[in-house]
């Protein structure tokens, strides 16, 4: 069914966060628990609510849909619903939605004795997005500056708020944040591409063990940083990416409101080669 | 000897128990540097940045992030720099003009003679409020034109009055005066000369291709450092973005983007606004797209090229050597020498009310000792 | 009292290494040839001993690493020297406008005519010595794997880079009939690059490409924290011995699989979450490849090409209709 054959001896009860042992059951094979009820509460809402923001809007056309966040003008302040207030409650509802799946894969964790690597990776995604959605316009004092929710719409969000820096290229954590999901990719490729290679070996090869990883990359680039160290790096990079991602948002506006370009005159003009 | 030393010693006994700390726990000690040191980035970055202060003006519908993103902190000192200055008391009309009063008056001639000695005081306190009426004329015969700022001030006076009426198209209802440039400067801001590459001929290396190099004029990036000499002097086509879905034979490159970007940025610098205040990026080609500013800003090109031309290149002989370029050219005007940072030169506020000879259509003829 | 340990779990928050390993280095896999070329002699780091294997060495230097070596430096010997002639020589403002310094390829007019040096030729020959180099490079990634005796994924990962970068600076100018068309070498000159190409050819947003491409490139980044994140929260169940679990699981498999399973309803297996990381960190680079050589050779506009094929929203109107100054006043089009 819907269970795996070894899955029986880890199912057990407790562990969970809240409400003793309320919710603390499977359905199929997903576990419930307290966070997985609010979970389909807010996302039943929010998807209720995106999918009423269609109606209302002038089109179906799933890439063209956009629900806007309010005039500036409403500030930190309620909007209508028609004028904004959707935006309000569908980023609400996903915060709330978010959280829940993320304290729910903690509980889990728990369960299963393991750490909570995962969860406190997706803690990092969440950052960003409240950043996004929530710290930068509580800075700028207005909802009015988060992104839209549509396909392309967040798409033409990110452009125009880009270029209210002239260059957004220029902005060091944008850099950083960038650096970090390139060497996220790269090492993954090399970190699967390793893992695959010694369980398929080329055919008459027995598949290779665990020190051959290391072999290859010693060979290849002088260090190997093992088996374990490559998760911790992936996961370091995995999380820095999302981290530097929302600090570079949050810095353009409330810290700094020129082109990111001119932000480098420093650079230039350190006392001792100006 | 002991007290001269006595300060060293816990110097030394610093770097001692470095060495020692470095023999046994090297490891460790390098994680505490690495860390001091991020830490000490991380701390002296965040004095490049500025306090929080900002403001959004709302420029398109809501979420598409079309706004002009200001620091209130920076804008009141901005501020400071943008008043208009109080105009002098009304003159009693004098019942003559000035060329009947005075000799040599080849602009103005029909300005009533008091109202004419009136602007002269303003155009001091605009231009030289130090060096006064000398800075221009010789007190002993005020007609005489042997200082060449007097040639300069009086091509400048129909500059403005040609701004004011044939430019309408770019300063309507609000108008130029001398301050608009010169703000208590006898050299305005913002003023530029064709730039020569900064290192020369470079032999078998490459050869200087305009751009990558910090460029002041380009908000500091690596676009091209000269764009206002193709642009504003000449007349180097703009648009480079493609206008069709598909190919039609546009050969604009990548290359011509940068020149046009940096130009965008001067633009953009000049007026302390960002690219939203005119496009929405999304498709800056796309005029419905984007801003009433745009319209305002486009014909702000073909003015400063016709002032470029048509007023200030001729003054290159008229200005002494050590006013101009270096390759001989006079003083250039660009978006930043009225604008001094302020999407409308002092937010919106005009002086010409208080000056409106400054608004007649020119009549004159270039002076003599100007090429054409 | 409060026990944050028990309370947090904190033995199972594995963070960074605690002990140092002592003892024999490794001298690595014997190799199917070429045994001589294996090189220097292994020592520790603390550093890197803290997050991974403290140790360092040996290499394998053969022909083809050395020639790739060299050709590599050629390159950057041709780019840092032609940077270090842009500021006259001088090694303070060297340093001072690094970032600012570039390398441009051609100008337009010379379309696919070879320049002289000055005028391009030194980012020709740049790009063909790194060219041979990433070349040359493949070919030791794809020998040192089989000289292992070991299958050659990540060679065809590296592949996939390959393809983007031959594209940007090479198959993309020779469609378009230009090397100036290529990506400059430099810092900041580059980062204009992308910025410049994207305004020239209508918004690279709305190229549908590109859009595969961040989603591969954000998918990697979250397959590796779930990944990454799995192995070390089940690592006191020896889930690092990734081998050996994809062979023969252990308990810490199970509770892996079984994590994502109770999560989200599904989950990889030891050996398939390996296979979901390379394909999605290649398919970043291969679709982002043919977003790049589509841009100016198929598709001028990418945002009228979106308007076309109905998928670029449309806004309600904020400002009365505005019309291209410039068809009013022909005469001065600027």
């Amino acid at each position: 069914m819907s269970m795996l054959h070894f899955e029986h001896k880890y199912r057990v009860r407790g562990g969970t966060l809240v409400g003793g042992d309320l919710f603390d059951f499977w359905a199929g094979p997903f576990y419930v628990g307290f966070f997985g009820v609010t979970t389909i509460f807010f996302t039943l809402i929010g998807t209720a609510l995106i999918i009423y923001g269609a109606a209302i809007g002038p089109t179906w056309n799933v890439w063209r849909i956009s629900i806007a966040p309010p005039d500036l003008r409403y500030g930190l302040g309620f909007a209508p619903m028609r004028a904004g207030g959707l935006w309000q409650w569908i980023t609400f509802c996903a915060i709330g939605a978010f959280v829940s799946w993320d304290l729910r894969m903690v509980e889990i964790a728990r369960k299963l004795g393991m750490g909570l690597h995962a969860p406190f990776a997706f803690a990092c995604a969440i950052l960003a997005y409240v950043t996004l959605e929530v710290i930068r316009p509580l800075l700028m004092g207005a909802w009015g500056n988060a992104f839209p929710y549509g396909i392309i719409s967040h798409l033409d969000w990110v452009s125009n708020v880009g270029y209210q820096y002239l260059q957004f290229h220029y902005n060091p954590a944008h850099m950083i944040a960038v650096t970090f999901f390139f060497t996220t990719t790269l090492i993954l490729a090399m970190h699967g591409g390793v893992i695959l290679s010694s369980l398929n070996p080329p055919p008459g090869e027995p598949v290779k063990p665990g020190a051959y990883e290391d072999s290859f990359f010693r060979d290849l680039i002088v260090y190997s940083i093992g088996p374990l160290g490559i998760h911790r790096l992936g996961w370091f990079c995995a999380i820095n990416a999302g981290v530097w991602s929302a600090i570079c948002i949050v810095l353009s506006g409330p810290f700094w409101t020129r082109g990111w370009p001119e932000w480098w005159s420093w650079w230039l003009n350190l006392p001792f080669w100006n | 000897m002991s007290l001269l030393l006595a300060p060293f010693q816990p110097v030394a006994a610093a770097l001692g128990g470095l060495r020692s700390g470095l023999r046994h726990h090297g490891g460790r000690f390098r994680v505490g540097l690495a860390a001091t040191v991020a830490a000490a980035a991380v701390i002296g970055l965040v004095f490049t940045l500025e306090r929080p202060a900002p403001r959004n003006v709302q420029l398109g519908y809501r979420g598409t992030g079309m706004g002009a993103i200001y620091n209130a902190r920076l804008v009141a000192q901005q501020l400071g720099l943008q008043q208009v200055d109080a105009p002098l008391p009304p003159s009693i009309p004098a019942g003559k003009t000035a060329a009947q009063a005075y000799k040599n008056i080849q602009v103005l001639q029909n300005l009533d003679a008091n109202e004419f000695l009136r602007l002269m005081g303003a155009m001091t306190q605009w231009i030289a409020p130090q060096a006064g009426c000398a800075f221009c004329h010789s007190l002993k015969n005020m007609a005489d034109d042997s200082i060449y700022t007097k040639t300069v001030a009086r091509r400048m006076l129909q500059m403005v009055m040609a701004i004011n009426t044939q430019w309408q198209s770019h300063v309507d209802g609000v108008g130029v005066t001398c301050q608009t440039c010169h703000r208590g400067r006898a050299i305005p801001a913002g003023s530029w000369f064709i730039q020569p590459p900064p290192h020369g001929e470079r032999n078998a290396t490459e050869a200087d291709s305009g751009q990558d190099l910090p460029a002041a004029v380009a908000g500091g990036s690596a676009f091209p450092y000269d764009p206002l000499t193709p642009f504003l002097l000449s007349a180097m086509p703009i648009r480079v973005t493609g206008t069709t879905a598909l190919p039609n034979g546009d050969r604009s490159s990548v290359n011509q983007t940068d020149w046009t970007y940096s130009l965008m940025i001067h633009f953009a610098d000049s007026l302390g606004v960002n690219c939203t205040f005119c496009h929405n990026t999304r498709a800056f080609e796309e005029w419905d797209q984007g801003t009433p500013n745009r319209v305002s800003a486009w014909h702000a090109i073909p003015m400063v090229r016709d002032l470029n031309r048509n007023y200030m290149a001729p003054l290159a002989q008229v200005f002494p050597v050590e006013l101009r370029g270096k390759l001989d050219d006079a003083p250039k005007v660009s978006c930043v020498t009225c604008h001094n940072g302020a999407y409308k030169p002092f937010y919106g506020a005009s002086g010409l009310p208080y000056y409106p000879e400054l608004a007649h259509a020119v009549t004159m003829t270039p002076p003599a000792g100007s090429r054409p | 009292m409060f026990d944050y340990r028990t309370t947090f779990g904190v033995e199972y928050q594995n963070l960074f290494n605690r002990t140092q390993i002592e003892g024999k280095l490794d001298k690595g896999a014997p190799l199917e040839w070429g045994m001589e070329n294996r090189r220097g002699k292994p020592s520790t780091s603390f550093l890197f001993g803290l997050i991974g294997s403290q140790q360092v060495g040996p290499y394998y230097l053969g022909a083809t690493g050395l020639a790739s070596l060299i050709c590599g430096l050629i390159a950057f010997e041709i780019i840092g020297l032609n940077l270090f002639a842009s500021v006259g020589w001088d090694p303070v403002q060297f340093i001072r406008q690094l970032p600012w310094l570039g390398l441009q390829p051609p100008a337009p007019a010379w379309g696919l005519h070879i320049p002289p040096l000055a005028q391009g030729g030194w980012w020709l020959m740049a790009g063909f010595f790194l060219t041979t180099s990433i070349l040359l490079w493949w070919v030791r990634v794809y020998r040192r794997a089989r000289a292992l005796g070991m299958g050659t994924h990540v060679a065809w990962a590296f592949a996939s880079a390959i393809w983007l970068y031959l594209v940007d600076g090479f198959l993309r100018p020779l469609l378009m009939g230009s090397w100036s068309e290529g990506v400059p070498f430099g810092i900041f000159p580059h980062l204009d690059w992308t910025a410049s190409l994207s305004i020239r050819y209508g918004n690279l947003y709305y190229d549908p490409f590109h859009m595969l491409s961040i989603v591969f490139l954000y998918g990697s980044t979250l397959l590796f924290a779930m990944h990454g994140g799995t192995i070390l929260a089940t690592s006191r169940y020896w889930a690092e011995r990734e081998i050996e679990q994809a062979t023969d699981p252990g308990t810490a498999a199970e509770r892996g699989g079984i994590f994502w399973r109770w999560v989200m309803g599904f989950n990889a297996t030891f050996e398939s979450i390996h296979r979901w990381a390379v394909w999605f960190a290649i398919l970043c680079t291969l679709t982002g490849g043919i977003g790049i050589l589509l841009t100016g050779t198929v598709v001028d506009n990418w945002y009228l090409w979106g308007v076309k094929h109905g998928f670029a929203p449309e806004y309600p109107r904020v400002y009365a209709p505005i019309t291209d100054p410039g068809l009013l006043r022909a005469a001065v089009q600027p």
